[in-house]
């Protein structure tokens, strides 16, 4: 295979784990690719991660090489703030077209800052779940690739943005940015837009909106994150407290025909590893994780041994059936010891539910004739490849594996 | 080709106001960068044109000294053949070191001139390798089952010629000998037929797919894009890329003989004997039967790992009782349902069909009985002791092991002083090799890849799953780690992915991961090898293999270009033609070094640019500053750190060393496996050699750093900074 | 002999909704959304264990099974879907089918609300457990409405009891206006009985 047999092009849909690997390994292989991402920046959850499971290694580490890999790379280009709006043609030949939505920063942007400190208003930090607020001018993040500001839409109009386009040096503030529409004739289309958290208002019974010590798992790896909104300490969001004594909630809609009927299959984990977040950085700290069944699947299930066998984590089989927030910022959580038959009522003051993953395409379908299973997962051998937690529930290397065969496919189909 | 040189000093982003650029033009041309311009901004539309004109008129080799070389890569390339060498004025001098004074700053901004100016006079364009021949590029495939036949089919659709080579007789593996496969599809609840055959069919049925089964492998030879590999028939095949996907073995049931009573009687099988009974022969005799899962596997004395398709047998093989016999009681005792996903609902669909599910600890359960068994369990849920009575079947649902040799890395040769315990580990791990091999490598470093935990051929599992050892050699299926039908299946085509890309690597001659696209490679100056054979020992992907008379054989399409043989070398004949020891050496060579009644110390820092280099520019970007007086020098690993570089910066009057690299150990990061440690072994002898010649050894600092460590790397700086204060000036300072 | 599935298919065939229960997966969520949780011996999730274990008389004499107030929070909750409570009314139905009367109370409870559907054609939730407590005598009626406070309280919470019932019952019980076509629902009610009774012998 040389580069001139080539030329047809793929588009990937989405910048997480699964788009980035179906990139990157197709454009290796000599393909040219365009890669969508609707976020100012690549990496897609994984970037919001404090640590993966089992290693606990930070997930920038893997980023920054696939970052590396793209910016070393002519075939690859990438969009980020964009959305694809239309699928027309088939296999062989695709008419995709993406909305750009404007980021009024334009590609001068050197990174230096200075519009972000000219700026007065914040906004709600959505990298950080709303944990936190940032400048209306703002980085998504310290690593965040492209290494470019983003001014927020509700800024553009205003003295703030004025300000922000008086502090930039190099003409990069563009308050006249209205986005652009492009249009992409390509071979084959990779779907990745990967997953949302469950929205924990829809457990009513755990009063999520009723307490701020009630948070979900994707908010507990930014507590933990050294750029997260405490730098890293692990806080009760109501009073800034180090938690004392943490409980996690397994199956936090998952596993429930009145949620999520699948099982997520990554929050078992996830709660593992955030134990060992709270039980290092707070070794005076109880976790207790409350569980249906603990899902540690092939050599994970060695990290399961590892954190059973810290005394200071618990595990008691039971699905938490309320949670009753205290006057002094507690929570009550109420369940059965299912292994004791014992109704018990434990107070702590952190809860963690581990919310679960549902897949962005039950969300917002794909623009085109796709089959879906009743959960909305992508199904596979279908004209657009669906690629990672759009067709299953999986960790970061079943994502990876799963961007990697989605890229074969789509150089298959490009050959035809 | 000649080299027509040209620098660039931008004055944006607060260069301009701190730095005086006519000095730091200067400085570079002490280092044979003799002409240069300015811009206000230069990664600017009109800066970028401006070197575009240059590179248009001849110049190709840029020295941009402006901001880190991970940003604004897209504005400053211009083509393979164009050198771009990246001062990191912003990062490491004007943000970095905004706290110190003018001279301070200005001193290091002309040493970073200097180190970058005299690595772009002794680069070379890379020429990218060509193996000799013909490049082969069919895909070897060994292993006839799901993720082999996937492979196979996969790397077919996408072009290539594909060997398949299974041992058995005919294709299929386990997938053949499965009488139904579990819920694939919505709703997932019933269960469907393998369809093995029309797989088998397809395979079989296509020109591109060679097949050759009741076949084995004994030997492989060569690299990517040029393996030889010797089949059991006699045949030799040429092959560009390997994919191993030889499956799973079932946990032997004869170490379960204790616990779990097999063997005592006919009617305790495994789920493997029991899916033979359901595809040949009646289960409708069956009244009663028990499953037990976790048989042998989560148990520290068998496999310690989860095998994790068990539970989906023993629901799926549940059903096959129930669909022969209604009636039949039917229980599967477990220590936590694994269904995960959307298998959820096959766990959901047994119980509705009247699977009753028992909890049970840790404790296996006691099986007895000469004619009908009787099964004990402790009932978790009951909280209870019960009696599973009058059984016709218990089946022990066994897990899997990767059918792959165990190869555990002999530790590296030092223990710091410890040769005793080195020696002692080293025949530890030898002991648990595995003296069985699959492909027969004709490899130095041995016939098979080396394994992780369990066996497992993987290097970095989380991220870069494919990527084995061996470059160019990808496993796939349950080989990789325990997975199920539907996994094993997109497994299989991901590693026909790599397989696939390998073979263009080849062709054109640049690297893979983790350095995709590189076209540089070690070239060895063997007149001067002494045939020490470190290099080949030490090369973490067995990229070097050796004649007879131990001089190293390198196989560039098998190297990833780390430069740990770089590192190695005692004799510094191993270079790229952008990244050598004297080009290092040169760089630690061209910092200036005051007087010592200057009282201005020095420290390099070797940095791998893969996680400690974006950590610097991460916490020079959130305003942190260090020292003044530390050089930051960029390393691709440090691995490829060579002693002798060490002994340059000392024998120059330097007063410490710093290697800034990744994590290593079980879990390591280090994304040429061995680099970060193999640095950290390296370090401890010559810390030595040290203190023979009466120097401190806090002056070498071997430190893991994070990428997103901003925390610890201003500690680790911090600290070395106050150990170069307290061990005091270099006594070889103005030797 | 534990696990024989005789009582488990007689459960799955002959109570209502019994075969529902096949899908338990044992979270024990059913246990502490009851607001009779603290008066239970075994929550509906260990009943489900006892009678896949095959413990019939456990079971059948489990007073549990009569105590359910049919708050249905267990059965919006139960992420299997099992309709709980349609579960334990099957089985305390069964029970007394069988001859067995786990709780006398509950067997009064259900008389007063029998009474009180005959009489006036409504059931409140004030006549109904007034008239429950009454049936003992005055005295042992306010012991018995006040021993059950815990229970009000769990079940107002539940939604399922308005606060004004809590007014101490006095020696007015607040009379249910009597529906029209009272007499009707009188026959329909007369008619079922002997269908009940039909069917059960």
């Amino acid at each position: 295979m040389t580069d001139d047999s080539m030329s047809q092009a793929i588009l990937v849909v989405g910048g997480g784990m699964s788009g980035l690997s179906a990139a990157l390994e197709a454009a290796e292989a000599g393909f040219k690719v365009v890669l969508v991402e609707k976020n100012p920046y690549l990496g897609g959850r994984v970037a919001q991660l404090h640590q993966y499971f089992p290693k606990l290694c930070p997930p920038y580490c893997g980023l920054e090489i696939n970052f590396r890999r793209i910016r070393s790379n002519p075939r690859i280009e990438y969009y980020t703030l964009a959305e694809v709006t239309s699928v027309t043609g088939q296999p062989g030949d695709f008419t995709v077209a993406v909305k750009q939505n404007p980021r009024f920063v334009n590609e001068k942007c050197t990174g230096c800052g200075k519009c972000s400190e000219a700026v007065t208003a914040t906004i709600s930090n959505p990298f950080n779940y709303g944990l936190s607020q940032i400048k209306a001018a703002y980085l998504a993040h310290e690593l965040a690739m492209p290494q470019r500001f983003v001014i927020d839409p509700s800024i553009a109009g205003t003295e703030d943005g004025q300000k922000a386009f008086q502090a930039c040096p190099y003409g990069a503030v563009d308050l006249g940015d209205k986005g652009q529409d492009l249009t992409f004739k390509v071979s084959a289309v990779v779907w990745a837009t990967g997953w949302t958290p469950y929205d924990p208002t829809k457990i009513e019974y755990y009063n999520y909106d009723k307490s701020p010590n009630i948070i979900t798992n994707v908010m507990m790896e930014r507590l933990a994150a050294p750029f997260g909104p405490t730098q890293g300490a692990i806080q009760r969001p109501g009073d800034g407290q180090a938690p004392k004594n943490v409980a996690f909630i397994q199956c936090a809609g998952s596993r429930d025909e009145n949620n999520l009927p699948f099982c997520s299959s990554i929050c078992c984990l996830a709660s593992l590893k955030q134990s060992t977040y709270i039980r290092s950085q707070l070794p005076e700290s109880k976790v207790t994780i409350y569980f249906i069944d603990i899902r540690a699947m092939d050599r994970n299930e060695d990290f399961y041994t590892k954190v059973k066998a810290d005394e200071g984590v618990s595990f008691v089989k039971s699905k938490i059936a309320l949670i009753t927030p205290t006057d002094g910022g507690n929570l009550i959580l109420e369940g059965e010891n299912t292994t004791t038959g014992e109704r018990f009522k434990a107070e702590h003051d952190l809860v963690v539910l581990a919310t679960g993953m549902q897949p962005n395409t039950a969300l917002n379908k794909i623009p085109y004739d796709v089959a879906y299973d009743d959960y909305g997962f992508v199904l596979g051998n279908q004209a657009i490849i669906g690629a990672g937690t759009v067709r299953r529930p999986s960790e970061v290397v079943t994502c990876v594996q799963d961007g990697t065969s989605a890229a074969l496919k789509a150089i298959s189909a490009a050959r035809r | 080709m000649s080299k027509k040189i040209c620098g660039y000093i931008c004055k944006g982003c607060g260069i301009g106001d701190a730095l005086n650029t006519a000095k730091l033009a200067k400085a570079a041309g002490e280092q044979g960068v003799k002409e240069f311009k300015e811009h206000d901004v230069l990664c600017s539309p009109e800066g970028v044109a401006m070197i575009q004109a240059d590179v248009d008129a001849g110049y190709n080799a840029l020295l941009i000294a402006a901001c880190s070389s991970r940003v604004k890569t897209d504005e400053f390339a211009f083509g393979s053949q164009v050198l771009v060498e990246r001062v990191s004025l912003r990062e490491q001098v004007v943000w970095g070191l905004s706290e110190a004074d003018e001279e301070d700053t200005l001193m290091a901004g002309e040493d970073y001139m200097r180190m970058g100016a005299i690595k772009l006079s002794k680069s070379e364009p890379p020429t990218p390798y060509q193996l000799e021949g013909e490049v082969a590029k069919a895909v070897l495939v060994v292993g006839g089952g799901v993720a082999g036949m996937n492979a196979a089919l996969a790397a077919a659709k996408a072009g290539s010629q594909v060997i398949l080579v299974e041992k058995e007789a005919q294709l299929g593996g386990f997938l053949g000998k499965m009488a139904k496969l579990g819920p694939q599809t919505p709703p997932y609840r019933a269960l469907e037929d393998t369809k093995v055959d029309e797989l088998v069919g397809k395979v079989s049925g296509l020109d591109q797919i060679k097949v050759y089964t009741g076949t084995t492998i004994d030997k492989t030879e060569g690299a990517p894009g040029n393996f030889t590999v010797s089949l059991s028939n006699g045949e030799q095949v040429r092959a560009g890329a390997i994919i191993q996907a030889t499956g799973w073995l079932p946990y032997d049931p004869e170490n379960l003989k204790d616990e779990l009573a097999y063997g005592s009687n006919p009617n305790i099988v495994t789920n493997v004997q029991f899916e033979e009974k359901a595809k040949t022969g009646d289960l409708s005799g069956i009244n009663a039967i028990a499953f037990v899962q976790c048989a042998g596997s989560r148990d520290q004395n068998h496999l310690p790992y989860c095998s994790a398709f068990c539970c989906l047998v023993s629901c799926k093989q549940a059903m096959y009782v129930k669909a022969a016999n209604p009636e039949a009681s039917v229980y599967v005792v477990y220590k936590d349902v694994r269904t995960p996903s959307q298998s959820e609902e096959v766990y959901r669909e047994a119980q509705r069909q009247g699977v009753i599910f028992i909890r049970r600890d840790e404790t296996y359960p006691s099986i007895s009985g000469s004619g009908k068994l009787t099964l004990t369990t402790k009932d978790v849920l009951l909280n209870e002791q019960v009696d599973l009575e009058d059984l016709d079947m218990v089946v022990l649902a066994t897990g899997m092991k990767p059918n792959n040799p165990k190869v555990v890395d002999a530790p590296l040769v030092a223990f710091g002083e410890d040769q005793e315990k080195a020696k002692q580990m080293t025949e530890e791990a030898k002991a648990q090799n595995e003296d069985w091999s699959i492909l027969n490598l004709a490899y130095r470093q041995g016939p098979n890849l080396p394994t992780l935990k369990y066996a497992m051929p993987d290097s970095h599992f989380i991220c870069f799953p494919y990527e084995s050892r061996r470059t160019g050699i990808y496993t796939a299926g349950t080989v990789r780690r325990p997975m199920r039908v539907s996994q094993a299946q997109e497994d299989g085509v991901g590693a026909a992915m790599k397989a696939v890309q390998v073979i263009r690597a080849a062709e054109v001659g640049c690297a893979v991961h983790p350095r995709s696209g590189d076209e540089t490679f070690p070239e060895f100056a063997m007149q001067r090898c002494t045939q020490c054979k470190r290099c080949t020992e030490e090369c973490p992907f067995g990229a070097i293999n050796e004649d007879d008379k131990a001089n190293p054989l390198p196989n560039p399409t098998r190297c990833r270009r780390c430069g740990v043989c770089m590192g190695a070398c005692p004799e510094r004949i191993i270079s790229f033609k952008n990244y050598s020891v004297d080009i290092v050496g040169s760089q630690i060579k061209s910092i200036e070094v005051p007087e010592e009644d200057e009282e201005k110390p020095r420290a390099v820092i070797l940095v791998c640019e893969n996680d400690a280099l974006p950590v610097i520019d991460m916490a020079a970007r959130m305003g942190k500053t260090w020292s003044p007086y530390f050089r930051f020098i960029n390393v691709r690993c440090l691995g490829s750190v060579n002693l002798v570089w060490i002994a340059d910066a000392l024998s120059k009057g330097i007063d410490g060393v710093g290697l800034f690299g990744c994590r290593r150990g079980e879990d390591y990061q280090c994304h040429f496996i061995k680099g970060s440690e193999i640095a950290n072994v390296r370090m401890s002898k010559i810390s030595e050699t040290l203190t023979r010649l009466a120097l401190e050894s806090d002056r070498i600092k071997v430190s893991e750093v994070g990428i997103n460590e901003v925390e610890t790397l201003m500690d680790i700086l911090k600290s070395f900074q106050d150990t170069i204060d307290t061990v005091g000036p270099n006594p070889y300072k103005g030797f | 002999m534990d696990y024989q599935q005789d009582f488990a298919k007689e459960v799955y065939e002959k109570v209502d909704s019994g075969a529902e229960i096949k899908v338990c997966m044992q979270c024990g969520v059913c246990a502490s959304t009851c607001p009779l949780r603290e008066k239970m011996k075994y929550s509906p999730r260990k009943l489900w264990t006892l009678i896949r274990a095959g413990r019939r008389q456990e079971v059948l004499n489990c007073p549990d099974i009569m105590l359910c107030t049919s708050c249905y929070t267990c059965k919006v909750r139960c992420p299997r879907g099992i309709p709980v409570i349609d579960v334990m009314h099957g089985l305390a139905h069964y029970a007394l089918e069988k001859g067995i009367t786990p709780r006398e109370e509950t067997k009064k409870f259900g008389e007063a609300f029998w009474d009180s559907i005959y009489e006036t054609g409504r059931v409140d939730e004030a006549t109904v457990p007034i008239k429950y407590c009454l049936k003992d005598g005055m005295i042992a009626g306010l012991k018995k409405s006040l021993s059950m406070l815990d229970i009000g309280m769990a079940l107002m919470k539940a939604k399922r009891l308005t606060p004004k019932l809590f007014i101490p019952p006095n020696f007015f019980i607040p009379g249910s206006h009597k529906i029209k076509g009272l007499k009707d629902l009188q026959k329909m009610l007369d008619k079922a009985k002997a269908m009940g009774a039909r069917k059960e012998g």
